[in-house]
């Protein structure tokens, strides 16, 4: 049985008074594609940047290959790859020395490191503008180079936040067979998505989050069963679970009328 | 296409050690340093090679100066001019070191990046901090080293000496930037993410326009036409000294002049305190910042982060409230409205650019640098009371009003930014676009020109009848020089999303000036028929007369010459001639340029996107 890779217990974000996000428990195992799903300032963002250790949790834990990520970071950190939904890049790096300068900092050997810079540039069909400074990138671009860079040390965990924003069919795909690939090799896979088709197709389990509270968990089959109606997308689930259903009530009512 | 990854890693690689990772990001950080060098066009490498020279001159003569200072003085009085030094280049580095700090540890794009790799924060601080202080280098050398090497050298100090030197600068240079990144610690709470490019623009401006005032000081100083003499000044400061002591430069200058004295141990003694103190000062700001970062008092540049959120509160018929909202446009939505006027059109883009100059706080150096230039000429008005002040003050103050005018204005399209689309979509195009800009680009200006041109004639005393003529003719300056900023703005606007200010190209500008140096000179002329220069009519009774004899030259004088002769017409026909030849030539130049540009809107327009050193010329202009 593949041991659990990501796992938080009554994770807690507080800006003051407000709690952003409330007593979060995930476990997350390897080999599994883990959705991540809610609303507009549901805490996602937040809960990511919490598991990534760019943020402090307020209260609670979050372990990362059983390291805990405010207690042992480094070592978590080294085991992990992280995707935002807008990365931030060294504009004056080119994409090969971007890939050269993570390698470093993840520590992967020299001749490795090359020879893997060169694989992934090639995968995501970079090889031919890989001299180029990241400021002349477009953002899909930008993005597969963030993708290429979160690969390059074999990361044991993936967490992604809306990573398929801005890219091409043909890279949402390729991109939707890496992650398959890392899952099947035994990786944590973690994606935040608002696109709920992409969720139901590729996620083993999800979790839906609102207001900071995880509302549902499991996957898209049990989740249609707690909700207690058969046949429905997850996209049913979700408008039926956050709210949001109530609009699309409303309008068919009135089409109606 | 098959996938083939290398397996996941089963256990974290070996630890790197502080050094090595310290070093690695340091090599990171000098590669990007070099590639933005590398990239940069020749023509702005030239211009910082010109600009490094005129730096190194300046502070040849700065140091020839202190060093000449020095020279004068008793020890008793050079340890006051030491303190003041120390003092004026610690506050300098905090000053400079804020901006430095803000840009370093706040706006930074590569800190998430860096967080979330396997090393330690503190390294990516140790990375960060380093680049603060090598921003102070300058600072540091001319107020804090230099000064005691200069002051070993005029009276012969052993080698001894020079550590000391090198302990004081060490010790306030430390502390200069850990007092700038403490407060800077501040700055990062009270400014959101979202608005920390504009901080760090409007930072920026405050310590150019601090520069201007530093530099316009000698000028003022040698219009005084008084003899500068500091060590007098000094000595006569007794009390201030005294109390310097107390503090870090009073430290500095203590340590200099025991060792200069031969007492190196007390010298050795001071030079410790400092240096301990700029060390205690450097750690407790480098922890603090590390904490903020990691604890979200400080937020990176994404979300709301730190930033207190006020609770949500929801009444408790919300619900109701939104089902009611949205019931009432789906039953409104199928009903068919009359179009508005397009007056409310053009009220909505300029009222849009006047919120936008309101909210962004860089928009308000636009405005507050001609005030404080201004203030430099009241000010040597009133200092240095002459009655050519006056004229110049009045005539200073007319081109400023055109050039000010002419110079916002041209800032109007290029604000569209990365929205230009917006204006070129919707059913404004034409007239509604170009007055609702000419709008906002005039009232402010306006509004501030009126009241320094009124202000100023009343400080300065002009009398009331004149004082209204400047407000009225101000209005119709800015109309002119507005509509003339605005055409050019249409056709030359660009943004750079670095560093949004540079709205126009520099090229743009100079024709604009020079078009509105010419719109000035014919004004001037229909002014001239109207007011007679009784000068002017003097010289002109006694010039014989002039013939055209062929060549440019002579077509020249010739031209001005025939210009000239409506001097000496009739009073009602020069009148009526000035009055003809102003009102012409003004409502050329605004209603033809205001044609002009509202034509090239219905073109549509393009913000010409420009992204370090290169333009990006893909986008299609809206036709």
């Amino acid at each position: 049985m593949e041991r659990i890779l990501i796992k938080t217990h009554q994770l807690t974000k507080r800006y003051g008074p407000v709690s952003v996000v409330k007593g979060l428990n995930l476990e997350v195992k390897g080999g599994e594609i883990f959705g991540f799903l809610g609303p507009n300032g549901a805490g996602k963002t937040t809960t990511i940047k919490m598991l990534t250790g760019l943020l402090d949790p307020s209260e609670g834990e979050a372990f990362i290959c059983d390291y805990d990520i405010s207690k042992q970071p480094t070592k978590a950190k080294a085991l992990m790859a992280y995707v935002p939904d807008q990365p931030k890049l060294y504009g004056k790096l080119s994409a090969r020395e971007f890939l050269y300068l993570i390698s470093a900092l993840y520590r992967v050997p020299k001749d490795v490191m090359k020879e893997r810079a060169e694989q992934l540039l090639g995968m995501f069909g970079l090889r031919d503008r890989a001299d180029e400074l990241l400021e002349g990138y477009s953002h899909g671009m930008r993005q597969k180079v963030v993708l290429a860079s979160a690969l390059i040390h074999q990361p044991k965990v993936i967490l992604l936040d809306e990573p398929t924003v801005g890219l091409d069919p043909a890279s949402a795909r390729l991109l939707k067979d890496v992650l398959q690939e890392l899952a099947r090799q035994g990786a944590a896979v973690f994606v935040s998505t608002h696109i709920l088709e992409i969720a139901e197709r590729m996620c083993h389990r999800v979790a839906i989050l609102k207001d900071g509270q995880l509302i549902a968990q499991g996957s898209p089959e049990e989740l249609r069963q707690k909700v207690g109606h058969g046949g429905e997308s997850l996209e049913d689930i979700f408008l039926e679970l956050t709210g949001g259903n109530e609009n699309a009530d409303l309008i068919k009512s009135l089409e109606e009328g | 296409m098959k996938i083939l990854l290398p397996p996941p890693l089963s256990d974290p690689p070996q630890s790197h050690s502080f050094v090595q990772d310290f070093m690695l990001l340091l090599k990171n950080q000098m590669r990007v340093s070099w590639n933005k060098m590398r990239h940069r066009p020749v023509g702005t490498l030239i211009g910082m090679a010109v600009l490094l020279l005129g730096l190194l001159a300046i502070l040849g003569s700065l140091g020839y100066f202190a060093y000449g200072a020095l020279k004068t003085m008793p020890p008793q009085t050079a340890k006051g001019f030491l303190s003041l030094l120390f003092m004026v280049g610690l506050v300098s580095q905090i000053f400079f070191g804020i901006t430095a700090a803000f840009a370093a540890l706040y706006m930074s794009d590569d800190l998430e990046l860096l967080f979330m790799a396997p090393i330690p924060i503190k390294v990516v601080f140790a990375v960060k901090s380093l680049a603060v202080i090598g921003s102070n280098l300058l600072t540091a050398i001319l107020f804090a080293f230099l000064p005691g090497v200069f002051y070993g050298l005029l009276f012969q100090a052993g080698a001894s000496f020079y550590i000391l030197v090198f302990l004081v600068g060490i010790g306030l240079w430390a502390m200069g930037t850990a007092i700038a990144e403490l407060i800077n610690l501040i700055i990062m709470r009270i400014v959101p993410p979202h608005r920390s490019k504009e901080a760090v623009g409007f930072i920026g401006a405050l310590a150019g326009i601090l520069i201007a005032l530093v530099f316009q000081i000698p000028n003022l100083l040698l219009n005084n036409q008084s003899e500068i003499n500091i060590g007098s000044w000094i000595a006569g400061q007794e009390q201030m000294l005294s109390a310097m002591d107390f503090f870090p430069w009073g430290w500095g200058s203590l340590a200099l002049v025991a060792g200069i004295s031969g007492s190196f141990l007390v010298g050795l003694g001071w030079s410790l305190l400092i240096l301990l103190a700029g060390a205690f000062l450097f750690m407790m700001a480098f922890n603090l910042v590390e904490r903020g970062f990691r604890r979200g008092f400080i937020s990176l540049s994404q979300g709301e982060g730190g930033r207190r959120r006020k609770k949500r509160i929801v009444p408790a018929s919300g619900e109701e409230h939104h089902q009611q909202e949205l019931t009432s446009y789906l039953a409104f939505k199928e009903e068919v409205s009359g179009t508005a006027s397009p007056w409310l059109g053009m009220w909505a883009v300029a009222k849009k650019d006047l919120l936008s100059m309101k909210r962004d706080t860089r928009e308000w150096f636009g405005y507050l640098v001609p005030l404080i230039i201004m203030l430099f000429f009241v000010a040597q008005f009133l200092f240095f009371k002459a009655e050519s002040s006056r004229a110049s003050l009045i005539l200073v103050l007319i081109m400023y009003t055109i050039m000010f005018s002419g110079n916002l204005a041209l800032q109007s399209f290029g604000r569209e930014g990365e929205s230009d689309w917006l204006l070129n979509s919707v059913p404004l195009a034409g007239w509604p676009v170009v007055w609702g800009k000419l709008v906002a680009a005039i009232l402010p200006t306006l509004l501030l020109m009126e009241a320094l041109l009124v202000g100023t004639a009343l400080a300065i005393g002009v009398s009331t009848t004149l004082t209204l003529a400047l407000a009225f003719g101000a209005v119709f300056l800015s109309l002119g020089s507005s509509a003339i900023g605005l055409f050019y703005s249409i056709n030359n606007c660009r943004y750079n999303p670095d560093s949004p200010q540079q709205r126009i190209s520099p090229g743009a500008t100079l024709f604009m000036y020079l078009i509105n140096l010419f719109f000035t000179l014919l004004l001037a002329l229909g002014l001239t028929y109207i007011f007679l220069p009784d000068e002017l009519v003097a010289i002109l009774r006694d010039l014989p007369p002039v013939t055209f004899e062929g060549g440019f030259l002579s077509g020249i004088i010739y031209a001005l010459y025939l210009l000239s002769r409506p001097l000496l017409w009739s009073t009602t026909l020069r009148i009526l001639l000035g009055i003809i030849v102003t009102g012409g030539v003004w409502a050329l130049m605004f209603f033809g340029f205001m044609a002009a540009t509202v034509r090239q809107s219905r073109k549509g327009f393009r913000v010409e996107l420009v992204t370090g050193g290169k333009k990006k010329l893909g986008k299609k202009r809206w036709s």
